[in-house]
């Protein structure tokens, strides 16, 4: 496993020198490494343009109107600006694809972000598969409970109902879940450490693509 | 809404990072002076994403998902709401990849700053008249600003060669139309909890100002005719008049205003600029008065 903090800052990296230029040289170069660290991630090139070929095609989409001019640059401008979107995906894709989100938020502790903002980040994240399950709970009484069809009035009446009990409930929550923290203490880990030699390669990796792009 | 990356210009979306970041680090601050009740702020946000992940119906088979920007300022009041809402932002990024890790500064500005701020305080605004309405025009308006930022920060960025007008009309008019989802439910969520659990809504008031802003205050007006004698030293003027006095242009006024170009009419230039600050800021300072008793 590559340090987390290392493939937070190459991740950033590869995406600012993918949308800071439209030299269409840079850009695949980019796009090649981004691809490179999907293949060698184990994660496999085909799942990561699995996940990416729907915004890819709707950023495709938006631009599109443009060719109507019919001038060369226009066109290479849209297939550019494509390009750009989908190495920026692929780069994050590799990141999320291949970093638990925990390790993400023990490397932003470890890069110095601030100590609340982080264990409130990582709280979140804990409660929301709950919060959802708390939330469908709801729903799911208020609909069974529900013995007519109801029209479209009726059904935006019952939600608006069924939500505002569901955030009374997360405040209910929220408070026993305070006091429980308070009681036992909690801390949020961050990673610290030297780098082992996989770190050194990615940062060699990270290093040696940025002094291609500086180059072309 | 949420803005990918490749769509912003670098230096965009550095101003965005920088403006977000002073608003948030200021909300923490605020947090932690006051009693930090991580607990609520994380969990309203886990509610806040779970319920974007609702949709509801439209009549004509489509369907619209609830942002909840306004709603985080009304229940959690703005800064709690701000962090609320950028945490949410934050995990919708680096897990779901809703939203470019560059674009992200500006994309928490718009959703977590714009909309919570603007919402809170129409909230405020409004609420002694009618909370119904108060909620619905927060939840609206709210989303509706934010959309517009989202418009001008695309439409600025050259990376998109659409205009800012065309970025700003297609924002700002499908938000204007989709915002009105968002009011309603942020009115019923509003009501229904200010009719079960008033005290969910109520006693989020901002605490007043302290000294040191009254101070900080102070110093600045007491300071401001320095300012006004050394830019006329090192003979500063207007960009803006720069720029038109290159170009040739001259000014048409349609209304000179009651205190034209800051002067009074009649009176030495200088005494005029004075008068004009004491009149600008007693005007600011009033509304900000009225605002804090009545609004």
């Amino acid at each position: 496993m590559i340090d987390a903090r290392i493939k937070l800052l190459g991740t950033f990296l590869l995406i600012v020198l993918a949308v800071s230029t439209f030299d269409p040289m840079k850009v695949g170069v980019i796009f090649v490494s981004s691809l490179i660290l999907a293949a060698f991630s184990r994660i496999g090139i085909k799942k990561v343009l699995k996940r990416i070929w729907l915004f890819t095609l709707f950023s495709f989409i938006i631009v599109l109107p443009l060719t109507l001019s019919f001038r060369v640059e226009d066109l290479l401008y849209v297939l550019l600006f494509t390009l750009r979107v989908a190495t920026s995906l692929i780069a994050i894709q590799v990141l999320i694809l291949s970093t638990p989100f925990n390790d993400i938020v023990y490397a932003m502790r470890g890069l110095k972000f601030p100590k609340g903002f982080v264990s409130t980040l990582w709280l979140a994240y804990r409660y929301i598969i709950l919060m959802f399950t708390e939330l469908m709970r709801v729903m799911l009484a208020r609909e069974s409970r529900r013995m007519t069809k109801g029209s479209h009035m009726d059904l935006w009446r019952k939600g608006g109902e069924s939500l505002g009990l569901f955030f009374i409930r997360t405040f209910e929550r929220a408070e026993r879940v305070q006091l429980a923290m308070r009681a036992r203490g909690e801390k949020v880990v961050a990673i610290k450490g030297s780098f082992t030699r996989l770190d050194k390669i990615y940062i060699l990796f990270m290093a040696a693509v940025t002094l291609w792009w500086m180059a072309i | 809404m949420h803005i990918p990356d490749g769509f912003l210009d670098l230096s965009i979306a550095a101003i965005f990072y920088l403006m977000t970041m002073s608003v948030v680090g200021f909300s923490l601050l605020k947090m932690s002076k006051q009693k930090f009740n991580g607990a609520l702020i994380g969990i309203v946000a886990a509610a806040i994403f779970a319920v974007q992940m609702l949709n509801w119906p439209i009549p004509g088979g489509t369907s619209a998902h609830f942002v909840g920007g306004a709603l985080a300022g009304i229940l959690l009041g703005p800064y709690a709401g701000c962090l609320a809402m950028t945490l949410v932002l934050v995990i919708q990024g680096l897990v779901f990849a809703d939203g470019g890790l560059t674009a992200l500064g500006a994309n928490i500005w718009n959703m977590a700053v714009v909309n919570v701020f603007v919402g809170y305080y129409i909230y405020r605004a409004l609420e002694r008249t009618n909370k119904s309405v108060a909620a619905f025009a927060a939840g609206w308006l709210g989303i509706t600003m934010a959309a517009i930022f989202t418009g001008m920060e695309v439409g600025l960025s050259s990376s998109f060669k659409y205009s800012l007008t065309t970025a700003v009309t297609v924002m700002g008019t499908w938000h204007g139309i989709l915002g009105i989802i968002e009011g309603i439910i942020t009115t019923s969520v509003v009501t229904y909890i200010a009719s079960m659990r008033p005290d969910l809504l109520e006693g989020r008031a901002e605490t007043a100002p302290g000294k040191m802003a009254y101070a900080a205050i102070t110093v600045m007006i007491v300071l401001s005719p320095l300012f006004a004698y050394t830019a006329e030293l090192v003979g500063y003027s207007e960009p803006l008049e720069n720029v038109a006095e290159m170009l040739g242009a001259e000014e048409h006024p349609i209304y000179e205003g009651l205190l034209p170009d800051y002067t009074v009419p009649g009176l030495d230039p200088y005494i005029g600029t004075i008068i004009s600050a004491v009149t600008g800021v007693a005007i600011v300072m009033g509304i900000g008065y009225g605002m804090r008793r009545y609004a």
